[in-house]
């Protein structure tokens, strides 16, 4: 009898004592993609250091353009595992961050945010991406600044307009500079036009807008 | 021992006062004193729908959300095509206009991206984010 | 029955004069070089202060601006030894201040950026920096420990 009065409090005091734990290896997962890359992907590995087992409730991203999948929706005490962040880049610019939120039955951390930061290489700065005159405005050329992002080297760029509405020149104004002066030759009526960048010996290609609008500007 | 403590840190209070204001007054401008986000980007439902035919509603969410249903006449334009889709947007802007950019809710961070890179790389003026987004655009509605 | 003063002197022999002063410049530095790092960038931090959802965004947004300056100016004070006490006192309420803050803002499931390194350490881990301003804040109240005994005991401040 005194056993099992003790065998059964020893039972309880060691339930007591299990707990579940999640350990990630790191939270904060940084990818620098290729500038062709159309996705980054992330891995953020965890075990389970406790003694009871780790269920996953929800996995929940930050934005539409990021997937994240566990592959398994229960991790057993010693069990390993990973979720995987899928971003798809799109054409996006620059660093972007974005979360993935992990729910689990952990008790102790229920919750935990995984970051995956995704530095997108930009070939080409391109400022303004867009211009454009009112109709009737003197049909000067406008200037579209161009620069070579650092890690590249742009020797040269070709430049084609969608419409011969507009009239385009490159020029070099330094290393891994270039400006695009773009003229229309008239301003009289609504005019579009899409310049195409392409920078030699680059996979990617690049875009500005012209326009020749019809509005007054605003008072 | 308290008195000269209390003095000290009552000087040290005030010399850090000097390079703090001077700080401030450089940054007047650049810096919305009254509300977190600066007052000339957000803008309500009902600040945009007054705006009548001057506004441009941009939807920055993903394809799939603005097929399924979006705010009547508004142009989608999200990162996922912004190449793509931004000449699409441009052929119907024009100066006067207003543009009000919406994603699904108040925290999603589409909208403001979308509307930052209007503003930084296409240079447009006038551009303003939806306070609440698309849920508080259906609330309103 | 040991006495507090009894306790102060113990810690304050065990606490040879050179490791405060190396502990001095330390802290001071940190705070220094945090405060530093926040003045370049006030109103990403004016958003961090903001996103523990304290203080309306008025007070936030003016904190953002004093802030830095209180502590370069009271880092330098640990530094240089002038106006120490008050200085010290100033870091350690800042120090602990922001640690009940950020563990409060946990609680209620905020997400924050801790903004004690300025918007730069944004992606630490929650982990990390209250471990570093628990470090801190050691730091800061040993110190306070000493100079009080310093005070009391003058001679016997080593």
């Amino acid at each position: 009898m005194r056993t099992r009065i003790l065998t059964f409090t020893l039972s309880i005091v060691i339930c007591a004592a299990m707990h579940a734990e999640l350990k990630w290896e790191q939270t904060t997962v940084e990818l620098h993609p290729a500038a062709t890359d159309k996705e980054a992907v992330g891995h953020f590995k965890y075990q389970n250091i406790g003694d009871k087992s780790v269920r996953f409730k929800s996995v929940h991203t930050s934005c539409g353009c990021t997937a994240a999948q566990t592959q398994k929706d229960e991790v057993p005490p010693g069990g390993k595992g990973e979720i995987t962040a899928t971003f798809k880049i799109g054409d996006r610019t620059g660093t972007q961050v974005k979360t993935v939120t992990v729910d689990t039955d952990d008790p102790v951390n229920a919750t935990t945010v995984l970051t995956l930061k995704a530095v997108i290489p930009q070939e080409l700065e391109i400022n303004p991406t867009f211009v454009f005159w009112r109709q009737g405005d003197a049909a000067t050329p406008k200037t579209i600044a161009i620069r070579a992002g650092k890690d590249f080297s742009v020797k040269q760029l070709k430049v084609t307009s969608s419409s011969r509405d507009f009239e385009t020149k490159v020029e070099q104004t330094g290393n891994g500079q270039f400006k695009i002066d773009v003229q229309p030759h008239e301003t009289s009526r609504n005019m579009a036009a899409t310049l195409t960048i392409q920078p030699e010996g680059s996979p990617k290609t690049f875009y500005a807008l012209a326009r020749v609008t019809n509005a007054p500007a605003i008072q | 021992m308290k008195f000269s403590l209390v003095r000290q840190a009552l000087i040290l209070f005030a010399l850090a006062l000097l390079p703090g204001i001077g700080q401030a007054i450089y940054f007047r401008d650049k810096v919305s004193w009254e509300s977190p986000v600066p007052a000339s980007e957000m803008v309500t439902v009902a600040q945009a729908r007054a705006w009548g035919g001057n506004a441009i509603w941009i939807d920055a969410r993903p394809d799939v959300e603005f097929e399924r249903e979006h705010v009547p006449g508004a142009v989608l334009l999200n990162e996922d095509r912004w190449n793509e889709l931004l000449p699409q947007f441009l052929a119907t802007w024009s100066p006067e206009k207003r543009v009000v950019v919406y994603c699904s809710s108040q925290s999603c961070n589409a909208s403001r991206e979308v509307a930052r890179r209007l503003r930084d790389e296409a240079q447009l003026k006038n551009v303003f984010v939806l306070q609440g987004g698309w849920e508080e655009w259906l609330e309103k509605k | 029955m040991k006495s507090a003063s009894s306790i102060l002197s113990f810690q304050s022999s065990t606490i040879p004069r050179f490791v405060r002063r190396i502990a001095e410049f330390i802290v001071g530095g940190i705070f220094i070089y945090a405060g530093v790092i926040k003045t370049l960038d006030p109103i990403g931090f004016a958003s961090d202060i903001d996103n523990y959802k304290i203080l309306p965004w008025t007070i936030s947004v003016r904190l953002a601006f004093y802030l830095p300056w209180l502590e370069i100016f009271c880092g330098l004070a640990l530094i240089a030894r002038r106006l120490y006490l008050g200085g010290l006192s100033i870091l350690t309420a800042l120090a602990s201040i922001f640690i009940i803050a950020t563990i409060a803002a946990k609680i209620r499931g905020l997400d924050i950026t801790c903004g004690c390194f300025g918007h730069a350490s944004k992606n630490w881990s929650f982990t990390a920096h209250i471990a570093l301003d628990l470090s801190v804040l050691a730091a800061l109240i040993a110190l306070c420990t000493a100079s009080a005994y310093a005070e009391t005991c003058p001679n016997r401040s080593g």
